[in-house]
């Protein structure tokens, strides 16, 4: 489904992807981890198009996206649903607008209907109750489930894409979001998750892939991971290693 | 150095060539963002009337208060309407509407896109297929184009009213002797000059803020550094454009230098 071929991004003359190259299913569930400022989101705003790298190809499908015009990515875009970092929802419609907006944009579904529509994908992420509120009035959580509900309306993806799904938000928040995650993808639709939070990336992924200063320093199960002797990784897992010990005891 | 700066200034004015032409050529292709295009002219017309009034009233009455006093001396205070209308009609009253516009409404735009570019809402849009400058470009453009010459009218009114209440009650002159000057100065060649302006402003006004707001990098930082330099560069094309202008449209008209 995503394959990067040697692929290289900078950013500000500084190197942010250097020389990638792995491929992705659309049926794996992965996570990409890194601190900030690793390339983490970079990856995936390459994924869509969103941004060219300076070398290498992206092939989606079986296409090279990289060199492909505006139009000619809509339909690689239609792939995937992103949820992007703290939702990105649009601040000057309501909950129900903003699930509405592909359903009023790319259908002729009458207003009853994408009313139905979108109380349905709003009872899937548990948040029907919110259906009249400004994005400023939702909390944290509340922003991601509604920009997940927004994401399922848009089309039909054959991948999910999630931007810091759980940053910002307290332990019992961020397990529900885990959930939500790992529900939608009961039905073998693969996903990608991208987190600096190593707890929240156990939980939900098979595969972990972690970048550091432009490389990518680990590929592989959690086994793998928990067992690297990668001083880099060691210290970002080190967190994980304290909640552990903590539930051991 | 200078010479990475001299090529990051060319293609910024490339950028906002294209994004001015491309803002423009969405007033042709479908989808139609009405709703979108109401709601920018309520925000840029409704919202600023009370302050371009208000500022075009007290631009009327210092404009008269310092003719009046110089004329008064010259022995020629009967021309202060005429001389406070042909000022307002051409040329101070596009200009500060115009300023007024920059400062309130090109401001906004450039702080609203360059947040939704930061809190990745724009690239939503391209996700979802939407065209960004279709759909934020285009009815700002529209609505700026629209409104601006709408409140440089209204304000022309206000600064006239304000010369008028100088003259009058305070300058001691006959109301239908600065009326009926006034009225002098309101012929085609005039009014025309003074209407071209705002159509102009307007769309260098959103074009320029729009820009500067969509190439918004760099967190709250960026966000503060595409507002201010919105808010400057129209400021500058305002005051540019207006004596290009206004040499055209001397020329144009048949006035003599």
């Amino acid at each position: 489904m995503i394959v990067f071929d040697r692929v290289s991004f900078s950013y500000a003359n500084r190197l942010i992807l250097g020389n990638m190259t792995f491929s992705i299913n659309a049926d794996e569930r992965v996570a990409i981890l890194g601190g900030s400022g690793e390339g983490k989101t970079t990856i995936l705003k390459l994924i869509l198009g969103l941004i060219r790298p300076d070398s290498g190809k992206i092939i989606i499908a079986g296409e090279d996206i990289t060199e492909k015009t505006e139009n000619e990515l809509r339909e690689t875009r239609m792939k995937f649903s992103i949820v992007f970092q703290e939702g990105a929802l649009f601040d000057s419609l309501n909950v129900k607008e903003n699930v509405a907006f592909c359903l009023r944009e790319y259908t002729k579904m009458s207003e009853k209907a994408i009313d139905q529509r979108v109380r349905e994908l709003l009872r899937t992420v548990d948040v029907e109750q919110a259906l009249e509120f400004k994005p400023e009035e939702l909390s944290g959580g509340m922003h991601r489930r509604v920009a997940i509900a927004r994401s399922l309306a848009a089309f039909d993806p054959a991948m999910f894409l999630y931007d810091e799904p759980t940053s910002g938000l307290d332990p019992v928040n961020a397990d529900n979001i885990c959930r939500l995650i790992l529900d939608l993808s009961r039905n073998g639709k693969g996903f990608i998750i991208v987190t600096h939070k190593v707890f929240d990336a156990i939980k939900v992924a098979d595969r972990f892939m972690f970048l550091h200063d432009g490389m990518l320093l680990l590929d592989g199960g959690k086994e793998k991971l928990l067992r690297t002797p990668i001083p880099e990784i060691q210290v970002f897992i080190s967190e994980l290693q304290y909640t552990e010990e903590g539930k051991n005891v | 150095m200078n010479t990475l700066k001299i090529k990051g200034l060319i293609s910024d004015l490339q950028d906002l060539y294209l994004l001015s032409f491309h803002g423009l050529l969405g007033l042709t292709r479908k989808p139609f963002y009405f709703k979108d295009t109401l709601e920018q002219m309520d925000y840029a017309g409704a919202g600023s009337f009370v302050i371009v009034v208000l500022v075009s009233l007290f631009v009327g009455m210092a404009l008269s208060l310092q003719l009046a006093a110089e004329l008064s001396v010259l022995g020629l205070k009967m021309y202060t309407g005429k001389v406070v209308g042909i000022s307002i009609i051409r040329e101070i009253g596009p200009v500060a509407a115009a300023l007024v516009f920059t400062g309130r409404v090109g401001s906004g735009i450039a702080s609203e896109l360059g947040s939704m570019v930061l809190g990745h809402q724009v690239d939503t849009l391209r996700v979802f297929g939407v065209d960004p400058v279709k759909k934020l470009v285009t009815p700002r453009i529209l609505s700026a184009v629209i409104m601006l010459p709408a409140l440089t009218t209204i304000g022309d009114a206000a600064s006239l009213f304000g010369g008028y209440y100088i003259a009058v009650f305070m300058s001691h002159q006959s109301a239908h002797v600065y009326w009926s000057s006034v009225r002098d100065v309101l012929i085609f060649e005039n009014v025309f000059a003074g209407i071209v302006k705002p159509f102009i402003f307007g769309y260098l006004i959103a074009c320029i803020s729009c820009y500067m707001g969509l190439s918004t990098r760099g967190g709250a930082i960026g966000l503060r550094s595409s507002t201010t330099r919105a808010v400057v560069a129209s400021i500058i094309m305002i005051i540019v454009s207006d004596f290009i202008l206004t040499r055209i449209l001397l020329y144009a008209l048949g006035f003599s230098v």
